[in-house]
């Protein structure tokens, strides 16, 4: 691992100002990615800032069918927030499976879809549920977030301090995990809006990090139901081949788990 | 009696508490230097220039050492002298150690190794069996042949005939705790070592040759092992040598331990090969004749390779009384890791071969496969003498076979039949997805192969408070050998447990020991222990005689008591006299396996003392729609002859059957065009995790006893239950038999998408 | 050159005070500075949990977290769990039910475990499978490691209900 500094920050616009300050900055949320990509070299801030005493940035709160989720809240706190478990099950659920309990109780939903990692799974539910992403400069539809694997909109010394969203009529993620990592090789979140239109959002299994499926989206604002999966054609163009599966079992995963995440 | 009661892992208080010590955990004396090994990222090419100005002048780093550097020997082979500690003029495979770094702390070593430059010119890298077959890359002049009987002119007569093939990959031992060694120098330039292995003579040996001292000066302990699967039989010598040069050049304690993606990228792991089978056989699925090549894809250098590819061959009858059977196995040089030993030995692999084989011909005739199996199964030992009895493919008799009633028993205490009625029900009233059960058996080969590794020594000490102290030239890696063998001791002294303790493997205790592997540990040094009892006792029993007026043959020890007519002392008191009367209270112990004799050329004689065997029913599920899989239940019966601990054995078996189903569905070892191992870390390599065992899991020991005069009459318990994970991947195949007319052609790892694929070729819409 | 950070941390009950690189992880804080080696380093990718410790009443691996992070937090090691001679009805249970073969991976196993019963207290099979999926063993195929955990949960419930 590089040397790097370290700074802790009482607030979101703190750690906006610090990061600002540093030369290459990195804001250390839960660290289950950053750290381990820090140990392998791939990463080399010159400062990490560690957000974890930022109160502002904590905490779900949900009001009639608004939920707003702060970007330090732990995928243990998603996964067991019983008021959100009853408005929007898919997340909580969603929140349940990622890693493991130890991983759960340091990862953040800020972290993960700051990272954009093309096969993280908040991503696809940020996606699908037509998020807006809040940070401590502006507010970003999920739709102009995520520009590609690790990449987003985020300006450099921008931080995310929540993520809102309207709860679904009905939504759902179907994963299939990669047994190793328990990453998505294939990971799909469906959700019916208020309006009756569907997205889907994809991810783990695009050469280019979660995106929204025309094709499945079509087929279920025409008609919730699994069996409207079947006549969808899910193309090869553009997904992963790599050593755990290939592009056309990542494409029978995508289907499968879009039927999957419709329950 | 105590040698067979269940009790707990010697250490199980120190491990429950964290307070046993593993090499990394040991306290390091003021100064101690720390290692790291820079590594070739080139598969196979010349070296140009080595450039270590930069990491010389790193701070911290206190010696840089290449191959030239070296002062003696530069290798940690295990025997063919052909696998320098640091590359000399040539790389290898991707991985292999350049250049050494002795720094002050750990990550100042690792780090210093990447500053670095290192030229090589690459050449065409062989990495699969295809490309050295093409190339005639191959360790031995070409291909040992094993034969019985005449199999070509068989087949002419034979009623029907299959060919196939089927790919099995590799295996990352994946020990929890990676390849670790602290060398500590002393007086008169001996060197003492701790070091993660299973064979610390190999240790001494090599660390002696690349000091150029005697082996007297080196003295190797070992305490434990957190893992050893085979990965530390050979593969601990690199860092061992490593330490003690560092620590002779410098002359400061050197410690060294690989990072886990560094053991993966570096260590030699199980052999993937590949094996085509041509066989004939009848109506009734007996098998007529047999042909099968194995290719086994060896690595860079030979290491263990050549015994694992024997013992592949010596066990591709597995179970089956083969007329007509020829083996031909291709040893291959690759530009990889060195394969080397993995639990089994080659017997895993050989073992699927021939069980693919009972599966593709059960299939065709659509039999039940158990049925199949059972056909073609030796004579059983209690059945009347056959006129001529049945020889292997290399000429042992076997004369001690079980699996007939062992069958019989496993089929119908899991219910068996029923249960495959009820299997065949489901999957017509399921369409998504589908289940198999599937049966093995196991018929596993004791013995090392290389003959005189049969042997072992102890040490046992008797001190004057009563207590005893065992050693002997096996290590503990998480099997329970210790415990073993302090229950052997309380057993042959009649002395309580509790007054017995096993001290750490030391070269200096007990010399010129063999690896704990090939299942041996409590079978040769059980034996070796017992002698040494045998000779203390036989001390005693005289001492009390004389003193007391009896016969030494009505004195009985037993349970810390020792009594003759009219006579009762404790173990402590006749301790104390012995000590008194000046009876020499320390014995050592020497055991040989008799009987064996092996031409591993010809491919005849006796290499086995005797085998172990088992039986394994397993259920899975599969998901159609995604090829995900799980294992609904397995049932074992397994025979250790009469258990030394039953509970330690049936733990062996349990995580026997998880490994080698780990082995065959989601272990899977993905190298690049260019030679990278791509599945480095747990990450990307997926061995077994708690939410993969069974749901259901039943377990039973055999009620028997070993036909040969092993420790009082047990069985070696450490490799054969590995095999029983083969059950899991023909309840796999057996699924996916499920779904269409054709043989689903499974192969190993049978992961999801494998899994997937199959199915689609046993719909016959394979693309 | 990055600024070495003053840290302070309670750990099993110690109060630790010391200067370390930002970079340091918890993992090497514990083992090279506090001699604390119950907890081991496996894989050091947060996959295998053989560095898993207790944080501020949550489970976590160390290898994974850096020291600086930990700053005022109160840790528990295996080591504060319960000594040789003093030992937690997870560790009885697990040394007397054979949940352990070479035990490299049983202080990480038993510190996850002590979390997953306060968790869940009774916590069925299928809760078990789920609750330890981050503590990886490579001896025992889980049998035991599971049915000790049962066993303790069925002591520990056994011994609240007595209490009560």
């Amino acid at each position: 691992m590089y040397e790097t500094n370290f700074h802790k920050a009482a607030t979101a616009q703190e750690a906006a100002a610090l990061l600002n300050r540093s030369e290459d900055g990195k804001i250390l949320a839960g660290g289950q990615t950053l750290i381990p990509t820090m140990k392998q070299r791939l990463a080399d801030p010159t400062d990490v800032i560690d957000v974890s005493a930022a109160a502002d940035l904590r905490g779900i709160t949900i009001a009639g069918d608004q939920v707003t989720i702060g970007a330090m809240t732990t995928h243990a706190e998603v996964a067991g927030h019983a008021a959100l478990a009853a408005l929007c099950p898919s997340i909580c659920k969603l929140a349940a499976n990622i890693g493991d309990p130890a991983v759960r109780h340091r990862g953040t939903i800020g972290g993960s879809l700051a990272n954009n990692d093309p096969a993280a799974d908040y991503p696809a539910a940020a996606l699908a549920l037509n998020a807006r992403i809040h940070t401590t400069s502006r507010e970003i539809a999920a739709d102009d977030f995520f520009e590609g694997m690790f990449t987003t909109a985020l300006e450099d010394d921008e931080i995310i301090t929540a993520v809102s969203f309207t709860a679904p009529a009905k939504g759902g993620y179907g994963k299939f995990p990669n047994p190793a990592s328990r990453y998505a090789m294939a990971g799909v979140f469906v959700a019916k809006l208020a309006d009756g239109s569907a997205r889907v959002a994809v991810t783990g299994a695009g050469e280019d990090g979660v995106h929204r499926h025309d094709g499945l989206e079509a087929a279920l604002s025409a008609d919730w139901a699994a069996s409207a999966v079947d006549g969808v054609e899910i193309s090869l163009d553009g997904l992963l081949s790599d050593l755990h599966g290939n592009a056309a079992y990542r494409a029978n995963l995508v289907k499968v788990m879009a039927k999957r995440a419709l329950g | 009696m105590s040698a067979a009661a269940s009790l707990p892992h010697d250490a199980a208080r120190q491990h429950v508490s964290g307070s046993a010590r593993y090499v990394d955990d040991i306290p390091t004396p003021q100064g101690t230097l720390h290692l790291a090994f820079g590594l070739s990222s080139c598969a196979a090419g010349q070296i140009r220039s080595v450039d270590l100005s930069a990491v010389r002048a790193c701070p911290g780093v206190h010696l840089v050492l290449e191959a030239k550097d070296l002062p003696y020997a530069n290798d940690v082979s295990p025997s063919a002298h052909d696998e320098p500690l640091l590359a000399d003029g040539h790389v290898h495979y991707a991985g292999q150690p350049i250049f050494l770094v002795v720094a002050e702390s750990h990550h100042l070593a690792r780090r210093a190794t990447r500053l670095a430059k290192v030229e090589i010119t690459a050449e065409p890298a062989i990495l699969t069996i295809e490309q050295a077959l093409t190339a005639e890359s191959r360790f031995e002049d070409g291909p040992r042949i094993y034969t019985k009987g005449t199999p070509q002119s068989a087949m002419k007569g034979a009623i029907h005939r299959l060919q196939g093939q089927i790919n099995l990959g590799g295996q990352e031992h994946f020990y929890l705790e990676g390849q670790a060694a602290l060398a500590l120098p002393g007086d008169h330039g001996d060197m003492v070592i701790h070091s993660s292995t299973q064979h610390p003579t190999e240790i001494q040996h090599k660390v002696a040759e690349a000091l150029n001292i005697a082996q007297h000066a080196v003295r190797v302990e070992v305490r434990r092992m957190g893992g050893g699967f085979g990965g530390k039989e050979s593969q601990g010598n690199a860092l061992a040598v490593a330490c003690a040069l560092a620590a002779s050049f410098t002359g400061r304690p050197c410690k060294m331990r690989y990072d886990r993606d560094d053991d993966f990228i570096i260590t030699g792991k199980r052999h993937d090969c590949r094996i085509d089978y041509d066989v004939g056989f009848d109506d009734s699925g007996r098998v007529q004749t047999l042909e099968f090549a194995h290719y086994f894809r060896c690595g860079w250098a030979l290491d263990l390779s050549l015994p694992v590819a024997d013992r592949a061959m010596l066990h591709a009858d597995n179970a089956y009384d083969l007329p007509h059977v020829k083996i031909t196995s291709h040893r291959l040089k690759t530009n990889t890791q060195s394969a080397t030993a993995f639990r089994g030995f080659g017997g895993p692999q050989g073992m699927v071969g021939i069980e693919r084989v009972m599966d593709h011909i059960a299939h065709s005739l659509s039999c039940d496969p158990a049925e199949v199996r059972r056909r073609n199964y030796y004579p059983e030992m209690s059945s009347k003498p056959a006129a001529r009895p049945s020889v292997t493919p290399y000429q042992m008799e076997v004369t001690d076979f079980i699996l007939g009633d062992m069958t019989e028993s496993l089929l119908q205490r899991c219910d068996y039949h029923a249960r495959k009625v009820e299997v065949a029900r489901w999957n017509a009233s399921h369409a998504l997805l589908k289940r198999g059960i599937a049966f093995s058996p196991v018929k596993f080969g004791i013995s090392f192969t290389l003959t005189h590794l049969n042997q072992a020594g102890a040490l046992v000490q008797i001190y004057t408070d009563g207590s005893v102290l065992i050693n002997h030239g096996g290590t503990e890696m998480g099997q329970g050998l210790f415990q073993k063998l302090t229950q052997v001791a309380a057993r042959s002294l009649g002395a309580q447990q509790a007054v017995i303790r096993a001290s750490a493997t030391d070269t200096s205790k007990v010399p010129n020991t063999s690896a704990t592997a090939a299942s041996s540990g409590a079978d040769l040094n059980g034996m070796a222990v017992q002698a040494a009892c045998d000779t203390l006792i036989g001390r005693l029993k005289d001492h009390v005689a004389a003193q007391h007026g009896v016969k030494p043959e009505e004195i009985t020890f037993a349970e810390g008591q020792v009594t003759a007519p009219g006579l009762v002392l404790t173990w402590q008191e006749v301790i104390a006299s012995a000590y008194e009367a000046r009876i020499s209270l320390s014995a050592t112990g020497f055991y040989k396996t008799p009987e064996i004799a092996w031409d591993r050329i010809k491919g005849a004689g006796q290499p086995f003392l005797y085998f172990a065997y088992g039986a394994a029913v397993t259920e899975v599920v599969i998901d159609t729609l995604t090829g995900e899989n799980r294992i609904l239940r397995c049932d074992i019966l397994h025979d250790c002859g009469a258990s030394l601990n039953p509970a330690l054995d049936v733990g062996q078996i349990e995580g026997g059957f998880v490994q080698g189903a780990g082995w065959l569905t989601t272990e899977e070892l993905v190298w690049d065009a260019s030679g990278q191992l791509k599945t480095h870390a747990p990450s990307t390599y997926k061995i077994p995790a708690c939410s993969d065992r069974p749901e259901i899991f039943n377990v039973d020991l055999w009620p028997g006893q070993n036909a040969q005069k092993t420790i009082y009459r047990s069985k070696a318990v450490g490799e054969p239950p590995f095999m029983h994970g083969i059950s899991a991947f023909l309840a796999l195949s057996n699924a996916v038999a499920a779904c269409g007319p054709h043989y689903p052609d499974l192969q190993a790892p049978a992961n999801s998408e494998e899994v997937f694929n199959a199915v689609a070729r046993a719909r016959g819409s394979a693309s | 050159m990055s600024k070495k950070k003053h840290v302070t941390l309670n750990v099993n009950g110690k109060t630790e005070e010391f200067l370390a690189e930002p970079r340091e992880l918890l993992i090497y804080t514990l083992r090279e500075r506090l001699n604390i080696t119950g907890p081991h380093i496996g894989c050091e990718t947060s996959h295998c949990g053989a560095c898993t410790v207790t944080i501020d009443g949550k489970s976590v691996k160390s290898c994974t977290m850096f020291a600086v992070q930990a700053e005022g937090a109160e840790i528990t090691t295996i080591e504060g769990i319960g000594g040789p001679d003093n030992l937690h009805p997870l560790q009885e249970a697990f040394k007397e039910h054979h949940g352990l073969q070479c035990g490299y991976c049983t202080p990480g196993m038993i510190t996850r475990a002590t979390k997953l019963l306060e968790e869940i207290p009774n916590p069925t099979e299928a809760e078990i499978r789920f609750g330890m999926a981050g503590n990886l063993c490579r001896c025992t195929g889980y049998q035991n490691i599971v049915k000790s955990i049962q066993a303790a949960a069925a002591q520990m419930s056994a011994a609240k209900e007595a209490a009560e």
